[in-house]
């Protein structure tokens, strides 16, 4: 209604701690063109200020928190209240024959799985989408549902408007999170193209293995040389350090984490770390040759 | 002698001291008090802070007592015939004790008589291999929950090779390590690689933790994370719920390396270089096996459902053994490698991802930029033969090539004189001319292919070389292009190196001689020197004449016992000819003696000060005597002590004896070595100076001061990258330098063995103590009056008696005194054993030492077993048979067996067979050549090729010496000598025996 678009006068949102900051610091938000084409989505709601306001407010950093599940999105957004505002934005998810047709196609080009995760949707995925009548982008308004606790009753107000624009940033970072939001389980829908095993994602990490229970006694058990109980054996180790060419090899490889909120990227800040690690570790290396 | 061990305790290290057993106060206690463990610790100059704590020991036990874990500390009891039982131990524990395990690193003891255990060696390892992790950035942060409290901790990311060497670590352990718990009811239960992963864990976060910077804001939950990975105890509070969400995303963001553990191949990349008429280049995309790392099989594979054949059925047997999706797997990790390499992202967006096609620019910059990180973040990279990890093997370089403008011969040119110098362009082996050059500063770039070879290029290597060919002739001293030859490296260059130096005629024979392309003239041995040069020493004085007349100092390395002195007794004669100015040489205070008596033997002709003892000279009385002199001889504790005094001599040159006593650039003896100053200098050593690159460095700036740059420099350059990564450049260029200055003979070349008698017999001539000294003389004042106050048979019984005494004074004062007083420092001949024993136990070899008393047998044991650390045989006449044969066998096994063996038997051990020896010390003599020979002949077998070497010590100006020279010069009283033993000597007049038991002035070496 034109007349609250007036009425309501600009406020001072409350300095929000520890909110996550949009990299974005001037122009653009996204910089790939699916997320270009989602706040393509937004910019045609004609929202005038708020999307001003809303870019305003991503790039300070008052979004607390996104989370992203399937068909909808969470967030909480200082305002000028001290009470946060809780936001809502529902999108229709995919239906179960829609993702039949798209896991179809998809499982006719593996090359087009490999672009996905290389976080990169190559422009001519779109053909594979259209073979598939299948749209990935919400390309009307009506197919979002947003809803804010705050007081302005414009409908997107700055509070999603923030929201939405950082959403754009983190799909540039991970396309997959717009399937995600679309209801599609890309995770799964790999595994069903491929007919690989599933896989066991907690236990990448420690394994344990049950052990009878072991102990001095039984670990000299059979011996006869007091060296085996000493001693043991030589074991098999390369001490060759590494090169100080690069640095953090694996922060590299890694890349940053998600929704990241620290002040700086995760690479510029542990960077030195791993350097002048290296570097006190030569020395320790150095104390004794490997033999020559 | 206390051994230490360590043990691994709830995430602790303890260190305890396991010592002789001796019953205590307290029932079932055992190792050394903590008070004992500290001071041994502190005696070995490292610190430990921990806490003394009293923990029980599980320890293999028989007969109401721990059984000893070394032949160290006392019989070694096969373990089926003991019992594991607890003891009470006190042990020192600490979170970390990465400055314990640093220091022990290579070392069987930290200090006499402390001993580093099998434990601790092996924590050591396990600890350095933490820190090659660390160093190749093989680490990730994370975020855990113990109990109810949160800690963001560093975790080991390890790559594929390295999961199984945490495996042979687990494999390895030790028990020991595992056997200390808290209570007396059972052994703790232990999971070896749980405790090996914990213990991996927490030298990798304490690494990186310490170089942890806490970021400015501590507002947002990831800052706050990032500065609980750098604080001291890691805690970050925080809503539960929140702190769960990030260890799960930290977790989930970890996973592509993680989860490289669960596949059996890894991607890789192999740069292919065009054909020869193409300019494209292919990076191929691969899976590599990780137990079989030739198995490389093309990445097309995986996504060609259709394709056929063994290749195609090898890829799908790979992906199908992994425990995850091994298609995400390989998609993820080209994702990530898109992220290190630009190459690599840009291909995924073109075609099926399987290879780049790309041009010259583009292969180098994956070459210089992308192989290195890729590599390091755990792919697999596959390079040309040619690229050498910097750059291509091949680069341009510079040649030089001498002329000398007039006419002379290699002798006759000085390093003064002027040369003229003609600089070329080199590639490999082919000289390029300067069209050439300008025509490749026309192409753009940075690799060029030249007549079938990869060259790396840059703008500034052509501007460079093209200045060089270009330039004119240049005219330097001789002594200039010495050193750049040497140096690879020419004045004025700043990018290209040196390659060659070639000369003319005289100049070529200097150079090529350097470069050991050519041999050194063999000299006559100089007018004045007595006695023969064997062919092999007269090479070596004709070398030491050779390469000092090019103004660079000489280290000779030759293997013990090959002669270093009288090669260099031939040199300094020779000099003296030249030049009547004194030469200062300094030498351990042990071997003064020698010296002294050595060139007394050889070059009589010259005149020897030896500057040593309390009534030396000193001031201008000093000075006038040093100047008439040719050398002078004085030790290293001197050279510091009186440095004021030498300093005010002209010296000719200085020769440093046993220079391994300077390998250490810190110290003051060092110090005031490389402040002598003198145009001649000469080192001699008879340790493999060339393998321990730390100690070269002191010794190779003595030689040439400012050759191998400074101490912080010659670290950068060749310490680190040799030490840590043995870096083939740094090796290369290194020895090229280095190679030069030293000449080593072993006594196994077949040049030298075709030289060297059987058995190559030497004599020590060993200094007194001034406690021996005045031990002698009492004995000898006492005995002067016992025997000229009897006769006949008491006189005889008088006699034997002396010598008797005499001999135990010589060495050792605890033998004649009978006590149990110290051993170290206190007899001359046995500070030379050290020493001597010391050289040839770091060369692997093995040794024989012979004493007519068991008594003294016991006390070489013990001193050498405290300072050596490894287990000296000791056989005697009360040895039991059986033990006597397990000893034999032990001592002739190959690998690891024990170096030293004492004897002390009556007959010198007829029917032992002791051939693993290579050398042979007589302790003290049999007077009687036949036994002493007999003994000799236990390292001896019939048709062995090798050479023995047999020290024969004396304790020069005492009877020693005197009775020696009488059995040498008198054959007569040889034949005498045989079955009567000493009674010969019974039959010398008093005046006769005054003189033989006369102490001269000389004998003392302090």
């Amino acid at each position: 209604m034109a007349w609250y678009r007036d009425y309501f006068p600009p406020s001072k949102p409350i300095a929000a701690k520890g909110g996550i900051k949009a990299r974005s610091k001037r122009g653009a938000f996204a910089t790939s063109w699916w997320g270009k084409r989602w706040l393509d989505v937004l910019e045609a709601l004609n929202i005038g200020g708020r999307l001003e306001r809303g870019r305003s407010y991503a790039r300070k950093g008052q979004v607390l928190n996104i989370d992203i599940e399937p068909g909808s999105v969470r967030a909480d957004v200082q305002g000028s209240r001290p009470k946060p505002y809780r936001i809502g934005i529902g999108v229709k998810q995919l239906a179960a024959n829609e993702t039949q047709r798209l896991a179809a196609e998809l499982a006719k080009s593996p090359y087009f799985l490999a672009k996905l995760m290389t976080r990169e949707m190559p422009q001519d995925i779109e053909t594979l989408f259209d073979t598939a009548r299948v749209s990935l982008f919400p390309s009307r308004a009506s197919e979002l549902r947003t809803d804010c606790s705050c007081p302005d009753w414009s409908n997107p107000c700055k509070h999603i408007a923030a929201v939405y624009y950082l959403l754009g940033e983190e799909f540039d970072r991970d396309p997959f999170l717009i399937f995600r939001l679309r209801g599609l389980d890309t995770a799964a829908m790999l595994d069903s193209i491929r007919g690989a095993e599933p896989e066991a994602p907690a236990q990448t990490e420690a394994q344990p293995e049950t052990v009878p229970d072991v102990n001095v006694r039984t670990l000299v058990r059979g011996q006869a040389a007091p060296e085996s109980f000493w001693e043991g054996s030589r074991p098999e180790v390369d001490l060759t350090a590494g090169t100080d060419r690069t640095p953090a090899p694996l922060l590299r490889r890694l890349g940053n984490l998600p929704f990241w909120r620290g002040q700086q990227p995760l690479l510029d800040t542990l960077e030195p770390t791993y350097a002048a690690a290296a570097n006190t570790a030569l020395q320790i290396l150095a104390s004794e040759p490997l033999s020559l | 002698m206390l051994i230490l061990h360590a043990a691994l305790v709830d995430g602790a290290v303890a260190v305890w001291g396991e010592v002789p057993f001796e019953k205590k106060g307290r029932p079932k206690s055992a190792g050394a008090s903590a008070g004992q463990l500290r001071a041994a610790l502190t005696e070995g100059g490292v610190a430990m802070e921990g806490e003394a704590r009293t923990l029980i020991g599980w320890l293999p036990s028989a007969a109401g007592r721990p059984a000893p874990s070394s032949p160290l500390l006392g019989e070694p009891i096969a373990l089926e015939t003991t019992r594991i039982e607890p003891w009470s131990i006190e042990v020192i524990a600490s979170e970390d004790a990465t400055n314990l395990l640093a220091s022990v690193v290579g070392k069987r003891l930290i200090a006499p008589g402390v001993v580093v255990g099998g434990t601790l060696a092996f924590l050591a390892t396990a600890m350095r291999f933490a820190a090659a992790l660390v160093s190749r950035g093989h680490v990730l942060p994370s975020l855990e929950q113990v109990g109810t409290d949160w800690f963001a901790r560093w975790i080991a990311a390890p790559a594929a090779g390295e999961h199984e060497q945490i495996a042979s670590l687990v494999r390895s352990i030790p028990p020991a390590l595992l056997a200390f718990g808290t209570t007396n009811d059972a052994p703790p239960a232990i999971e070896p690689r749980a405790a090996i992963e914990r213990f991996l864990t927490s030298v990798v976060d304490r690494q990186m933790r310490a170089q942890t910077n806490a970021p400015a804001s501590l507002v947002s939950l990831h800052d706050r994370w990032l500065a609980a990975l750098g604080s001291a105890d890691g805690r970050l509070h925080g809503d539960d719920g929140e702190l769960a969400a990030l260890r799960s995303t930290l977790a989930e963001w970890r996973r592509p390396v993680t989860e490289q553990a669960l596949f059996d191949f890894r991607v890789a990349f192999r740069l292919e270089e065009p054909a020869p008429d193409a300019d494209r280049w292919t990076i191929r995309f691969l899976l590599q096996g990780v137990d079989d790392p030739s198995l490389m099989l093309p990445l097309s594979l995986v996504w060609r459902s259709d394709a056929r054949g063994a290749d195609a059925a090898a890829v799908r047997r790979l992906m199908k053994r992994g425990r995850g999706d091994a298609t995400r797997f390989v998609l993820g990790s080209l994702a990530q490698a898109g992220t290190i390499s630009k190459a690599v992202d840009e291909a995924l967006r073109k075609a099926a991802p399987s290879e780049i096609d790309t041009d010259t620019n583009g292969a180098f910059t994956f070459l210089v930029s992308d192989a290195a990180a890729l590599e390091s973040a755990g792919f697999g990279v596959f390079l040309p033969s040619w690229w050498s990890g910097k750059g291509t093997k091949k680069r341009l370089s510079l040649r030089a090539s001498v002329r000398a403008p007039k006419f002379k011969s290699a002798a006759g040119l000085s390093m003064q004189e002027l040369v003229d110098v003609q600089w070329k362009v080199a590639l490999g082996g082919e000289v390029l001319s300067l069209s050439e050059l300008r025509a490749l500063a026309r192409m753009k770039t940075p690799l060029i292919r030249l007549r079938g070879e990869w060259v790396q290029l840059t703008s500034a290597e052509i501007e460079e070389a093209i200045r060089f060919a270009g330039a004119r002739k240049e005219r330097v001293p001789l002594d200039d292009v010495v050193r750049m030859s040497l140096t690879a490296a020419a004045a004025g260059a700043k990018v290209l190196a040196l390659d060659d130096v070639e000369g003319d005629a005289a100049v070529g024979e200097i150079l090529e001689r350097l470069q050991g392309k050519r041999e050194w003239e063999e000299l006559p041995p100089p007018a004045g020197f007595e006695g023969t040069l064997r062919p092999y020493q007269a090479r070596g004085f004709s070398w030491l004449d050779f390469l000092t007349r090019t103004g660079l100092g000489a280290c000779l390395a030759d293997d013990m016992g090959l002669g270093k002195t009288v090669q260099t007794l031939a040199l300094i004669q020779k000099r003296w000819l030249e030049q009547k100015a004194p030469l200062l040489l300094i030498c351990p205070t042990s071997v003064t003696g020698n010296w002294v008596r050595e060139a007394a033997r050889f070059t009589p002709l010259l005149p020897v000060l030896l500057h040593h003892g309390a009534d030396r000279k000193q001031g201008k009385a000093f000075a006038a005597k040093a100047k008439k002199s040719a050398i002078v001889i004085s030790s290293y504790a001197l050279l510091v002590r009186d440095a004021e005094l030498l300093r005010g001599v002209r010296w000719k040159g200085v020769v440093l004896d046993e220079a391994q006593n300077i390998k250490n650039s810190e110290t003051k003896q060092a110090r005031a070595a490389r402040a002598i100053e003198a145009d001649l200098r000469i080192a001699l050593t008879g340790t493999p100076v060339e393998n321990n690159i730390g100690d070269l460095w002191s010794i190779a700036d003595f030689l040439n001061p400012g050759y191998l740059g400074s101490v912080s420099s010659f670290r950068e350059r060749f310490f680190l990258p040799i030490q840590t990564r043995r870096d083939p450049d740094a090796i290369e260029s290194l020895r090229r330098l280095t190679g030069p200055l030293i000449l080593r003979r072993l006594k196994t070349d077949r040049s030298i063995i075709a030289d060297l008698p059987e058995k190559n017999e030497m004599k020590v001539y060993c200094t007194l103590t001034k406690e021996q000294a005045s031990l002698y003389e009492a004995v000898v004042r006492d005995a002067q009056q016992a025997i000229e106050e009897s006769e006949g048979i008491g006189r005889r019984g008088a006699i034997l008696a002396t010598l008797t005494k005499l001999k135990q004074v010589c060495n050792h004062p605890r033998q004649l005194l009978g006590d149990r007083s110290a051993i170290d420092g206190r007899s001359g001949k046995l500070a030379r054993l050290h020493e001597m024993l010391g050289e040839a136990v770091e060369s692997g070899d093995r040794a024989l030492v012979f004493t007519q008393f068991a008594e003294m047998g016991n006390i070489l044991q013990t001193h050498l077993q405290e300072q050596f650390g490894m287990e000296v045989l000791f056989l005697h006449g009360a040895t039991p048979r059986a033990k006597r044969d397990v000893m034999v066998e032990r001592f002739q096994q190959a690998g690891d067996g024990p170096s030293i063996f004492i004897l002390s038997l009556k007959a010198g051990g007829t029917g032992l067979n002791l051939t693993r020896a290579n050398h042979v010390f007589h302790f003290d003599r049999w007077w009687n050549p036949a036994v002493e020979n007999q003994a000799t002949d236990r390292a001896f077998r019939i048709g062995q090729t090798r050479s023995v070497q047999v020290h024969k010590f004396i304790c020069g100006g005492t009877f020693e010496e005197k009775i020696d020279a009488m059995i040498e010069g008198k054959l007569e009283l040889a034949t005498k000598v045989v079955g009567t033993g000493e009674g010969w000597l019974t039959e010398m007049s008093n005046r006769e025996l005054r003189e033989l038991f006369a102490l001269r002035a000389d004998a003392v070496g302090e």
